[in-house]
């Protein structure tokens, strides 16, 4: 697992969110995992196929994703409802899609799968025995997300 | 009378935002697709004026859909409209025929633009 496959998530994540959202997220501290499992009430899971693959998980608390699907509807959540959800999951597709862009100014070609919310703490996912990188993004007045980048490259994979 | 749109999305949140975003400038949104499969029996059913195409979808991909729309009726006004940005994808879909390509998250004005040069017509 390499930081450099990292980057271009928190780069995508903070223009994505800069748009939607029209607030600048501030990056926290990078740190490891050993394995990829949710930590958080709110999780967007993305698979990413192609020459890097695994899996990317935007984590993040109700509040948070209450908030966030607020202001990309554009009228207040009342119930994490399937509209409000399809937004959340929507915005872990359009981070998904432009870091894919940027890893493929880096030459990786990649794809992305559908994103699946799973909601709860400590669901742990063992398809893939890859490392986890943990990027924390902090958007004022909506609250923390946590970005898991879980991906190797396929040489690596196959090797493995 | 009102331009007839085709919307297709696997999440509802884009297609409600879609939706609100053509419905207030004054085009009709015909039908709602939220896969490839549906996408394709649907322009055959209605004969939309246009197609807005999102590429990740479960069942059929966009790019297979435009592919199969195209081959039904190669006038077909299709717009990408996707997170997926990269310039292989893009490339890939102008040559399959599609008209336009849009990259999420975008601004109501860059829909707009994109429906209004196609259908000035």
């Amino acid at each position: 697992m390499k930081v450099e496959y990292v980057s271009p998530f928190a780069e995508a994540a903070v223009n994505v969110m800069e748009m939607l959202l029209n607030k600048t997220p501030e990056r926290g501290k990078l740190s490891a995992r050993p394995q990829i499992f949710t930590t958080q009430q709110i999780n967007v899971v993305c698979g990413i196929t192609g020459d890097i693959a695994g899996l990317v998980i935007y984590g993040m608390s109700m509040v948070t994703a209450d908030r966030i699907a607020s202001t990309m509807i554009g009228a207040p959540v009342v119930a994490f409802d399937g509209l409000a959800a399809s937004a959340i999951a929507e915005l872990g597709n359009m981070v998904s899609g432009n870091s894919l862009s940027l890893l493929s100014a880096q030459g990786f070609r990649c794809d992305i799968t559908p994103p699946t919310i799973i909601r709860g703490t400590n669901v742990k996912i063992t398809t893939l025995n890859i490392p986890a990188l943990v990027i924390p993004l902090i958007v004022e007045e909506i609250g923390q997300i946590e970005i898991n980048v879980s991906l190797a490259e396929k040489r690596e994979l196959q090797a493995a | 009378m009102a331009k007839r749109i085709l919307i297709t999305d696997d999440a509802l949140f884009m297609r409600v935002t879609l939706k609100n975003i053509l419905t207030q400038n004054g085009y009709e949104v015909v039908g709602e697709a939220s896969n490839g499969v549906e996408s394709v029996a649907l322009y055959k059913s209605l004969k939309p004026d246009l197609v807005t195409m999102d590429i990740t979808m479960p069942e059929m991909d966009g790019i297979a859909a435009l592919k199969e729309i195209k081959a039904h009726d190669p006038a077909a006004n299709v717009v990408m409209c996707t997170a997926m940005g990269q310039k292989n994808m893009v490339v890939e879909a102008i040559q399959a025929g599609a008209k336009d390509f849009i990259v999420k998250p975008f601004q109501p004005d860059r829909v707009l633009e994109a429906v209004q040069k196609l259908l000035a017509a």
